[in-house]
């Protein structure tokens, strides 16, 4: 809402003109400045003058010679190029020296041979709109002489405000004012409407047949008006308001729902077939050509206002062409109606038309404003564009309103907002704000008016005494509450992602959304799949069951940024569909940790051991036990990817992305990637006890064995390990197939330690033997042994 | 002369005479050899040479057990006075050639210290998530706990639990984003803010309640300079019996304080939420310019950053998850993470968020 200050104060004698005051004022009120504009003539030396000849040049075809009287006396000689006056029109003139937006200088020049002194000068020359088809034509009765500026409410100030959703009523000059005066608790001023009349009878007929979308209608016909150009002052008043100046009648329509928030529609009253107008829901299949030349179709949601011939009007939104004011319009029939806010939402919502008009009808204007909108509408009809407004004005209600009243006990003042509220200094805020107060006791009874739909109960009246009493006012406290915290899973959630952070890897955040082409790479149970709706994109309309292919785009994008090596984490929730139960409403949406490395990291070229090697890093941190399998699931590489399992449940995966998948996503490296259930790893942990550190010295020693084709090597270094109860450590340091006989060897450097005494050869070689014992039933044997 | 005298003469005579047989080294003689030794191997060779084993010392001192006992005596002192004198002067050019071997060491290993030749590399912690952390923190310390809840979420908690009209334009396939879910009569959504983990934390604990919830929410809105479809919101709530609206602006004001420094101030404005009366909008006083810079790219100009919406919570919202409201008050904020992090780190682009480039993420280690 542009609010100009100059237009304002026809409505309230503010007691300040400070502009940082009045900002204060509208952001305590809850009206927010978005931007205050500073207007003033950006020009110098323009001043009003009247017309007196127009002559043909005599070496030119596309101007005239005009002579212009300015006041001083003698005229001046102009040549003009426009040809939109005649002799006896009153103009602004740029006099010699003047300088016009841009820097444009006047000056006295000749013009092919004849002198001209100054300029006549159109809206675009002065920056006052886009109008550049002719010059300004002002009113005859404005003072020939006198400085143009002064025709313009200039200087001014344009505040403009964010008007919340719940205010309908601030959405006009006369709710801005209302507010102000409350604020500075002084009087506002309503425009004053004095409707001169002629005896009469509209020759339409309207009827509701649709009285769940319109709740008033309202109609007043102005016979014989001429269609033409608004008078400056209001063609002003609407620009600054943003409203482009379109034609007297149209102006009007504007101009009121500007002033008084209701937005009206003028119809040529004559094209109106058969005389009749109804109000009713439109049918499937009927098509109206708005205002704005398109075409729209219609269905049963919305409503429209019809004649003998059909739609001829898109209720609350927008005019059709067929009932247009045109030039050869005489008598126009004024609009003013009433309707259901939610139709117009939903409506203006599927034409993709939202308008001044259904911006206000469907946060809800005022039902009883609309005869009031249409007098000012009539009378200011009769007084830009001629004619004779009639006396009958139409009137259908389909749904009365009256004030709401609410009580207001102090106690739920106080009980918010603090004991300084007594009942006297609530009620004495609720009066400012033109409410109906009476004070019963410690209630407060408070009519609302039905311009403020917002007030229903008593806290929307708490609100209003809040605000009024200015938010600054309220002390700053805190409340005792318990002590606070996180629980166990939040706390190693964080342990979690910095340790991520301490091995290298890169936090990312994703949207959620994938193709069904992505869906499908990592997917097992893509039937379970949660689609959006209405999605961004057709493309990516699936909610994502695996975090893996958006962190894949990530790392084709980082690598095709030139990024050597792309190591990226990332937490956040994946979606199944699930059986509907009571306690399971919603889809199942466990939160995910999943990992992608790539390219050069420390040095080496990311894969499968990085994978694992992050995990047996992250599981040593948070003192898991985590067991591995060789598996192939949906979209890993079959042969470099191990199963992740905890108490021997799988809780993810870990190794690299298959090379087909890695097509898909175009990228041409290897991809090292976990995924695995963030729960686990959280409900998995326990504290720690410390076990003793031994004191005695430890004996290494490397046992190399032949292992038969099929035995994971894990499962050899775990049952070794199991073997002795001495065992403090067991590593494989070397692990090859001899190219030959495609036998593979895995060489483990074990190492014993007792807690409390120092080995001796015979227990080291007892020990050495339990560990060969334990490969060897698996098949594995020991080398040269 | 006496003739005692001229007696010890002789002997020292004949003893004389025996050293000299003796051929021992004059040791001040070997000095400027010694000198000349440049490494500690050239003086092990030295040693060896003239106090080793086949030296001439070891042979005197073998052949010392061949003396009759009286010159044994003086033959073995003047052996032990050559062979201490030269291992003396032989230590004393060792612990010169040790300092300068040290030292030549020392110069050859000597690196370039300007560059580095090993990486190692530190990740990082998602800007949202360390802006997360920090605010969770903060109201930890006022006694909060943090909650969650789902991302796709039934309407009913979305909208209906927080008051929200039947007719509210955010209920709009335009705003929200709609899944196609379960029992179209029980309409499900991916939550458009982090409120409606309010109303099921409230369900499902008796007051008091305080709690900070961070999360994912969704809108319907295409990716620009200033628009996610995905975003971040923390939402706070405190209920309680007592609770009153200088409370939320004394929690906010701390809140601010600890965010974004102790100088700042906070106010709040009037404004509009379905599931708050009143509501509020806070701004803070911009960290950056404090007010004192009219073109100030943080704040604008204004002095004042917009920072959260708040309020009391609407008494409809404590009927909805079956608080009574007359024994209850309390109030809720939130705030959009990116924004705190854009005011924080001088972020103008949102997408920076979601574009998950390295040469971002890594700025900010967290």
């Amino acid at each position: 809402m542009r609010v100009s200050l100059q237009w304002l104060k026809e409505y309230i004698d503010l007691p300040t003109d400070d502009v940082a005051g009045l900002k204060r004022a509208f952001d305590m009120l809850g009206h927010a400045v978005e931007s205050v504009e500073i207007l003033e003539a950006d020009w110098t030396s323009v001043v009003v003058g009247k017309v007196l000849t127009v002559d043909a040049h005599p070496d030119a075809d596309k101007v005239r010679v005009t002579t212009v009287d300015v006041g001083t006396g003698d005229p001046y000689q102009i040549i003009c190029g426009a040809w939109n006056f005649e002799a006896g029109a009153v103009v602004p003139v740029a006099l010699p020296g003047a300088v016009l937006p841009g820097g444009f200088a006047i000056g006295s020049r000749a013009i092919r041979g004849v002198d001209s002194h100054g300029m006549i000068c159109s809206e675009s020359e002065l920056g006052l709109g886009d109008d550049h088809d002719g010059i300004m034509v002002l009113a005859d009765e404005t003072p020939i002489g006198g400085d143009f500026v002064d025709q313009l409410e200039l200087p001014d100030v344009v505040f403009e405000l964010e008007i919340t959703n719940n205010r309908p009523d601030v959405m006009s000059m006369v709710g801005v004012a209302r507010e102000l005066a409350a604020w500075f608790g002084i009087e506002y001023r309503e425009p004053e409407i004095q409707l001169e009349t002629v005896p009469g009878e509209p020759q339409v007929s309207i009827t509701i047949s649709a009285p769940d979308g319109c709740n008033r209608f309202t109609a007043r016909e102005v016979r014989g008006m001429k269609l033409g150009k608004s008078p400056l002052w209001m063609r002003e008043r609407l620009r600054k308001a943003g409203v482009r100046a379109i034609s007297n009648a149209v102006d009007v329509t504007n101009y009121v729902m500007m002033e008084l928030g209701h937005p009206l529609h003028a119809f040529d009253a004559d094209t109106i077939a058969n005389n009749v107008l109804d109000v009713r829901w439109a049918q499937r299949g009927e098509d109206l050509a708005t205002l704005d030349g398109s075409i729209r179709e219609l269905t049963p949601e919305d409503l429209v206002i019809v004649d003998a011939a059909g739609p001829t009007s898109l209720a609350a939104i927008m005019g059709g062409a067929r009932s247009e004011v045109t030039k050869a319009t005489s008598n126009v029939l004024m609009e003013a109606a009433h309707w259901n806010p939610t139709t117009v939402m939903y409506s203006s919502r599927r034409q993709d038309l939202q308008s001044e008009a259904s911006k206000r009808f469907e946060r809800n204007v005022d039902p009883n404003l609309a005869p009031r909108a249409n007098d000012r509408a009539c009378q200011l009809l009769a007084r830009v564009a001629g004619g004779e407004v009639l006396e009958s004005q139409i009137d259908i209600v389909a749904n009365g309103f009256e004030p709401a009243t609410v009580e207001l006990p102090t106690s739920e003042v106080q009980r918010l907002l603090g004991d300084r509220f007594t009942t006297d200094m609530s009620a004495d805020l609720l009066r400012r704000l033109e409410l109906g107060v009476a004070v019963d006791g410690d209630t407060i009874r408070v009519s609302v008016p039905t311009y403020r739909p917002d007030l229903t109960r008593p806290a929307d009246l708490v609100e209003e005494v809040a605000r009024l009493a200015d938010f600054d006012t309220f002390e700053a406290t805190l409340p005792t509450g318990p002590a606070g915290g996180l629980d166990e899973g939040q706390k190693l959630t964080r342990v979690i992602v910095t340790t991520l952070r301490g091995l290298g890897l890169n936090q990312a955040v994703n949207l959620p959304f994938v193709s069904q082409e992505e869906l499908a790479a990592f997917s097992e149970k893509v039937a379970d799949v949660v689609s959006v709706r209405n999605p961004l994109r057709d493309d990516q309309s699936k909610l994502r069951q695996s975090l893996l292919p958006a962190l894949l785009r990530n790392v084709r994008e980082n690598l095709n940024r030139g990024a050597p090596g792309v190591p990226l984490f990332e937490i956040g929730r994946v979606f199944y569909a699930q059986p509907w139960s009571e306690d399971a409403r919603v889809p199942d949406q466990p939160n995910r940790l999943a990992i992608a490395m790539a390219g050069s990291l420390g040095g080496t070229e990311a894969d499968a051991a990085a994978a694992l090697g992050v995990v047996t890093a992250l599981a040593q941190r948070l003192g898991l036990e985590v067991d591995r399998e060789a598996v192939q699931p949906r979209g890993y590489h079959p042969t470099r990817t191990a199963s992740l399992e905890l108490h021997g449940k799988s809780i993810g995966y870990a190794g690299e992305v298959h090379p087909d998948v890695l097509a898909i996503f175009e990228i041409e490296r290897r991809v090292a990637v976990v995924e695995v259930e963030l729960s686990p790893l959280i409900a998995g942990h326990s504290a720690r006890q410390m076990r003793p550190v031994s004191t005695f010295p430890h004996v290494d020693f490397d046992l190399s064995f032949d292992v038969p084709s099929g035995l994971a090597g894990g499962d050899l270094v775990e049952a070794t390990a199991r073997a002795s109860v001495l065992l403090e450590g067991a590593e494989v340091f070397d692990d090859f197939v001899h190219p030959e006989s495609g036998q593979r060897s895995i060489a483990i450097r074990y190492r014993l330690r007792a807690p409390d005494r120092t080995l001796d050869r015979s227990e080291i070689e007892t020990e050495r033997a339990k560990l060969v014992a334990a490969a060897a039933a698996l098949g594995a044997t020991l080398r040269g042994g | 002369m006496t003739e005692e005298q001229e007696e010890s003469i002789d002997l020292d005579a004949k003893l004389d005479e025996m050293l000299l047989n003796m051929r021992l080294p004059d040791p001040s003689e070997l000095q400027a050899r010694i000198d000349a030794i440049a490494t500690s191997d050239d003086l092990g060779e030295f040693h060896k040479d003239h106090l080793g084993r086949g030296s001439v010392i070891a042979k005197e001192l073998k052949n010392l057990g061949k003396l009759p006992d009286e010159q044994r005596k003086e033959a073995g002192r003047r052996i032990h006075a050559v062979r201490q004198d030269l291992q003396r002067r032989i230590d004393a050019r060792q612990e010169a050639i040790s300092i300068q071997e040290k030292a030549g060491q020392i110069a050859a290993e000597g690196i370039d210290v300007t560059l580095d030749s090993r990486h190692y590399s530190i990740g990082s912690l998602h800007l949202i998530q360390q802006v997360i952390d920090e605010v969770s923190d903060i109201f930890i310390g006022l006694g909060y706990k943090v909650a969650d809840g789902p991302e796709a979420e039934l309407a009913w908690y979305n909208f209906d639990a927080l008051n929200t009209p039947k007719d509210h334009p955010g209920r709009l396939e335009s705003d929200t984003m709609y899944l196609d879910y379960g029992d179209p009569a029980d309409e499900m959504l991916l939550r458009a803010h982090t409120s409606p983990v309010q109303a099921r934390y409230m369900e499902a604990h008796e007051p008091p309640v305080y709690i900070v919830v961070p999360g994912k929410c969704y809108r319907n809105d295409t990716v620009d300079a200033s628009h996610l479809p995905v975003f971040y919101q923390i939402e706070g709530l405190a209920v309680d019996s007592g609770i009153q609206f200088s409370d939320l602006k004394g929690t906010l004001a701390e809140f601010a304080r600890q965010f974004l420094g102790p100088r700042t101030e906070v106010r709040l404005r009037p404004h509009y939420f379905p599931f708050t009366e009143p509501s509020a909008e806070m701004d803070a006083t911009c960290p950056s310019c404090e007010g004192a810079n009219t073109s100030c790219r943080v704040c604008g100009g204004s002095g004042w950053l917009e920072l959260l919406g708040c309020g009391m919570v609407d008494p409809n919202v404590f009927d909805a998850v079956g608080y009574n409201p007359a024994d209850v008050t309390g109030f809720a904020f939130g705030a959009g993470v990116e924004r705190l992090a854009m005011v924080r780190y001088g972020i103008e682009d949102m997408r920076h968020f979601v574009d998950n480039d390295l040469r971002f993420l890594a700025q900010f280690p967290g």
